[in-house]
This record gives C-alpha cells, structure tokens and sequence, in this order.
C-alpha cells in the first residue's frame, strides 16, 4: 500500500483586510485543492495544519479545526452516522508538511483514515508591529489517499541539529512601550529572527539527510527525477541540487515572490511541476531547530 | 479494503478509530500500552479563595462552590512551560524504566510554550531542546497542538504507529505553564458572565507518557478514537494578552459544556461498542478536568444515555484545578502513585476540548501498577 498526492494546491493571501490572512489564504487552498481532485469536505477524514504564524497567532483551538468548519468537512455528527473529520495541528517549522504527511501515510497504513489532508499558511498577524517577519502570505495544501501499489511516498527520514536551534527563532514576548500610555504599558510582539548563517547550515543539514535517505534506501541520486526542496530563504533549491547532483532543470521552482515561503513551501513548488507516472521524487525540507526532513516520493 | 470510518463488518463509525473486537482489516499488528505515566506538578500553591481576592473589581463570584476548584498549582521561579515538561518526561522514563535512546518517537503537547519565563517559543518547535535534553537521538520529533486535547491526541497518533510496527516506544509530553491566563482573567473580570471565567480554573503541571509494544498477548490499548466537531471551534479561543504578559482565553463556557455532553453521548457510545463493552464495564472512567459540576452533569448525562454508569469517576481539579492537556495523565498518574488501581482495571480516558475535539482511549492498567510500587 501506498500514499499518493491526489492534488495540491496553493493561494495567495489578499493584501490585509478586515478578512483574517492565514485563515482566508489556506481555507481558499484547502477548497481548491479538494476541487482540483473531485472531492469534496465531507469525504476528509483527517485534516493537519502545519502553519505557524496564525492570525492573532492563536494558540486554541487548533487552527485546523477553524479550517474544518470553514471548508464544511462533517462539521457535526448526523444521526444517521456517516463519518467525522478528525483535525488538529503539527508545529514542526517548515519541515511541518512532510511531517504531517508521514503521519497522514501511518493513518492511511492503519485504516485509520482513507482520505487526509496536510495545510499550511502563514502570514504576518500583526504587520507594523511585527519584527522580522518576512514571509510571503501563502496557502497551501496536498490531498493524500491510498492505492494499492507501491507507489507514493516510500521512505521518510527526519533529523534534527539542536545545535544550530539559535539559528533560526520565532516567538511572542513583552515589549515595554511607554508612549502608548498608562493604561496600555506594552503589548505583544512576534519576532522572528533568522541568522546569516542559517542558509549555509540549512545546506548541510539537508545534504547529509538527503544522503542518509538515499543510502537507507539504496538509491543512486542521479535516479531522482525530481527536487522538491524548501527551507524558508530562497535559493536553497538551487544550492541543493548542486549540492546532490541534481541537474537545475529538475528542480521545483517556486514562482518569483514565493522562493522563501515558509510552511506551505513544498505546495508551493509542486504547483509549478507535474509529478510523471514513473518519477522519482525526493522532497527535503528544513527549518527550525535545525530540523531536516527527507522524503522519496515514486509516482 | 476497508476504511474511512468503515471496520471490517461493514458498519460506519463517526470517529477516527484504532483498534477493538471488529478493528479495520488495515489495523494493526501489535497492541500498545501504557508503560510509564510521569509528572511534574509545581511546589506552589494558588487557592481560589487567594486568586479571587486579586481581581481588579468585586466579583462577588464564588468560584470554588462553582467550580469545585479548591486550589492550582502554580509555577516558581525558573519554571515554564519547558521546563515542566522536561521534569515530567525524566518521570516517565524512570517509571518505564527506560532512556531517551530508547524512543522511537517524541510527541509534545503543549498548548503554552513559555520558556524563560513568558516568552511564547513558535519556532524552532519544543520537542527539538526536549529530545536533546533526554538523549533521545533516534526519535522522530514534533510538536502538536490540540487545546487541551493535546496529549491524549498524542497518544491517538502514536498507538497508531506502535499498532503498525512504525515504532516500538514513544513518548507524548506537555508542559503547561498555563496559571498565567487566570492572572490576566483576574485583572479584568467583573461578573460571573464573563468570557474568561474559565482561565480562572487554570493550574500549572507537567505530564508524560510513555508507550511501547505490549509483549504478545498482553493487555494494552484496546480502543482509541477521535473526532472533531467544528461548527463548535470558536467556542473557545485563547491567544497573545492584548494588555498583559502571556495569554488570555476566551469562551462561551456554558455552550461548550453543554454541547460537550450532549455531542459526546453518541461518540462514547461509538467508542465502547468498539471496545465489545458497557459503560458499567469501566472501572475507571477520567474526563477532562474542567470543574466537579461539569464532570457531575456530564456523567450523570452519559450513564442516564448510556444505560450504566462506570465504577469509579476521577476528579483531581479539586486539588490541581483544569491543568489543560495534561489532566488525563496528572489524574492517573495519582492514581497510580496512590495505589488505587487493580491490575484487572479497565481505564477510560475521554477528551472533550475546545474545537469541538472529543477523543477517547480504553485501556487495561495490567503491568502500570508494578511500575509505582503497587502489586494489586
């Protein structure tokens, strides 16, 4: 058995309005995508969200369970029975897609779930007030089913490198502000700081992941067809491939504006590719932490 | 093949469902169980009757007849959210008997994510420092978000990927440095109507649990299930203070309960016909810590709905108060200490939180009680 990508799917968030940006930008994603493989909300049986930076940056509930009702996927029980959708979120930085794709894959193995779905998006909540947020406002989201075969995804391998965790940092702390007055003090405030250094240890980490796969999986890398790789900055696909092996042209690019999307990245680079029936296809991602993640994907 | 909700005799279930007498063809090969639960519960105190007398205007709220809260547990200094859940962890290994090396996977829980004091950590995800810390090299690590059906959502994911072979142990953990919320609540409620009454209840803890391969033939899990019921996923929502340090919470807290119960009653149901049990088959049965009244109503509800009620129900927010995701596991962690379980016990876990998230998972204690010094 295997896990296949029925459908992906990406959407811009609209520029700020009185409409919430992550919210609009992955509910307009997850439709999208469920349209894109004639499905529909109620047939979802597993929904992960893997954004980070929410509006309001909410903590509860779990942001996919907004996205649930939004799309209308089972949002009660009948009483005639049916099935529920069954969501909550994964926060592993931008290697949160593979991981939510890996626990959809055991989902899918088990019986547990015949249909999931993996979302993410993020975008500025507080702009203006924010420091260091740069990521474009994007949506993205993968339909996952099981067939029969050994197609889809085959290996996964994850990796982390505490080592390098100042590297790359997002958090909410107190910020004095005397100007505002007595009765406001200080507020709030998103940082995300992203050191010089990270692109470069964001290589190595993905390269020696990357490898580590392919050895595990006895896969010569001049096989891949494909290379999916993102990890928040741009031109770390690019930089990757060289690094591999991989000729530039079959690398997933991003379109101009989206190179350093975080989360919902690999959509994003699926959207601009097909995957061919008989393709390799090796998905690394990076993020925080330094956390890696490797996946083969075979069409 | 079967699937999506559908077990091998043709019949539909609305929940997410692992295991049971009639379990998916696809299911798995293995059963998972309980190998060691560890907490980490804060020195300091908080009685409501000190909280109460901190809010900014008269209230006139008797919160603890409400609430049946008598007192929480709050963090000292150099205590968060990390912290919590690291003391925790280090518990459970000691109860499993185990070391980080040996965790296939490592699952946190947490909805706060406070370390060094109130500084929310998004990125890089918590589980990253606490595998370090452990020496838990090998296992896969990531951070979930469930409000406060965080670990028992923990515990769904990772029975099923023992269930499979995936993994052979893991650890799902949250530290919730959550006592912060009613601190905010207390500067400005005013009435008993108030949309964030229910932070008040809120105390601090840190819990773990540990699963593994039960040994063939062995008790363990018998049934875990989830669902989510989201036309109810703006009843509650909590995020960043406007005017203070940490977070504030907001809920419609009478709606939640009510339909908590009432959408509960067929899912429990769903849950133990799964099982091939009667609610009066469980020995044990923990909900979610919110208040004594709710638990009170929601039982009296279920057993009326249900045709039975369970031998025992667990309340611990007396003393703990609604320690977020960690409740299941503080109150069978004390029961375990406390040496009230029998080996032959069947325990029923059931999550009902902000979402609508409803999760339950039925176990046999079996081997737990040896693991705390007891051998009844």
């Amino acid at each position: 058995m295997g896990t296949i990508i029925e459908a992906t799917a990406t959407a811009v968030a609209q520029e700020r309005s009185m409409a919430p940006g992550a919210l609009e930008a992955v509910d307009a994603a997850a439709r999208s995508c469920l349209d894109r493989a004639r499905r529909t909300a109620g047939e979802l049986d597993l929904l992960i969200n893997v954004g980070v930076y929410h509006d309001k940056i909410l903590s509860e509930p779990a942001f996919a369970s907004l996205i649930q009702e939004d799309i209308g996927a089972n949002l009660s029980q009948p009483p005639d029975a049916g099935h529920g959708t069954f969501s909550f979120d994964v926060s592993n930085g931008a290697c949160g897609l593979l991981t939510g794709i890996q626990l959809v894959d055991g989902m899918l193995a088990s019986g547990t779930a015949d249909l999931g779905m993996v979302v993410a998006s993020d975008m500025d909540p507080e702009p203006g007030v924010s420091q260091g947020f740069d990521f474009p406002a994007v949506g993205g989201a993968v339909l996952l089913s099981a067939v029969d075969s050994r197609a889809g995804f085959t290996a996964f391998r994850f990796a982390t490198f505490p080592e390098f965790a100042e590297l790359f940092e997002g958090y909410v702390d107190w910020h004095d502000d005397a100007g505002r007055g007595l009765a406001h003090p200080g507020r709030n405030v998103l940082t995300v700081e992203i050191a010089e250094s990270y692109s470069a240890r964001a290589l190595e980490c993905a390269e020696s992941t990357a490898r580590e796969l392919a050895a595990a999986q006895a896969l010569d890398l001049a096989e891949v067809d494909l290379l999916v790789a993102t990890a928040s900055v741009e031109g770390f696909a690019d930089a990757l491939a060289r690094r591999l092996g991989v000729p530039g042209e079959q690398v997933a690019s991003p379109p101009d504006g989206l190179a350093d999307a975080h989360t919902a990245a690999p959509a994003v680079a699926l959207e601009s590719v097909g995957l061919p029936a008989g393709s390799t296809t090796l998905f690394v991602s990076v993020g925080a932490g330094i956390t890696a993640a490797a996946a083969l994907y075979r069409a | 093949m079967e699937g999506n909700g559908r077990s091998v005799n043709g019949s539909r279930h609305w929940m997410a469902l692992e295991g049971g007498v009639d379990g998916s063809d696809r299911g798995g090969s293995y059963t998972s169980r309980f190998a060691g639960i560890g907490v980490s519960i804060p020195e300091r105190r908080l009685s409501t009757a000190e909280l109460m007398a901190s809010t900014a205007h008269q209230t006139h709220i008797d919160l603890e007849r409400l609430t049946g809260v008598r007192e929480r547990r709050v963090v000292g200094e150099g205590e968060d959210s990390y912290t919590l859940a690291v003391d925790a962890a280090r518990d459970a290994l000691a109860h499993a008997d185990c070391a980080g090396e040996d965790l296939d996977v490592l699952i946190v829980a947490s909805i706060t994510h406070y370390v060094g004091g109130l500084r929310m950590q998004l990125e890089p995800p918590l589980s990253v420092s606490l595998k370090e810390a452990l020496g838990a090299q090998r296992a896969m690590s990531f951070d979930i978000s469930n409000a406060c059906a965080g670990m028992m959502t923990g515990v769904f994911i990772l029975n099923d990927l023992i269930r499979q072979g995936r993994a052979r142990r893991g650890m799902v953990v949250s530290g919730e440095y959550i006592s912060q919320l009613g601190r905010n609540a207390a500067r400005e409620i005013r009435t008993i109507e108030s949309d964030q009454l229910a932070s008040l209840t809120l105390g601090d803890a840190g819990a773990a649990a540990i699963l593994e391969r039960a040994p063939e033939g062995a008790p363990g899990i018998e049934v875990a299930g989830f669902t989510t019921l989201a036309e109810h996923s703006r009843l509650c929502l909590a995020f960043p203070a406007k005017e203070g340090l940490g977070a504030s919470m907001y809920s419609d807290a009478r709606t939640l309960q009510e339909v908590g119960i009432e959408d509960t009653v067929p899912l429990l149901r769903e849950a133990l016909d799964q099982a091939g049990l009667a609610f009066d088959e469980i020995d044990y049965f923990i909900p979610h810590q919110t208040s004594a009244r709710a638990i009170q109503k929601g039982v009296k509800e279920f057993s009326e709905s249900l045709g039975g009620a369970p031998k025992h129900v667990v309340v611990t927010v007396d003393e703990f108060g609604n320690t977020s995701s960690t409740t299941h596991f503080v109150a069978l962690w004390k029961y375990l200490s406390e040496g009230r379980f029998a080996k032959e016990d069947r325990v029923m876990l059931l999550s009902i939180a902000s979402g609508l998230e409803v999760g339950a998972v039925i176990f046999k204690v079996d081997q737990l009680v040896e693991r705390y010094g007891h051998d009844h």
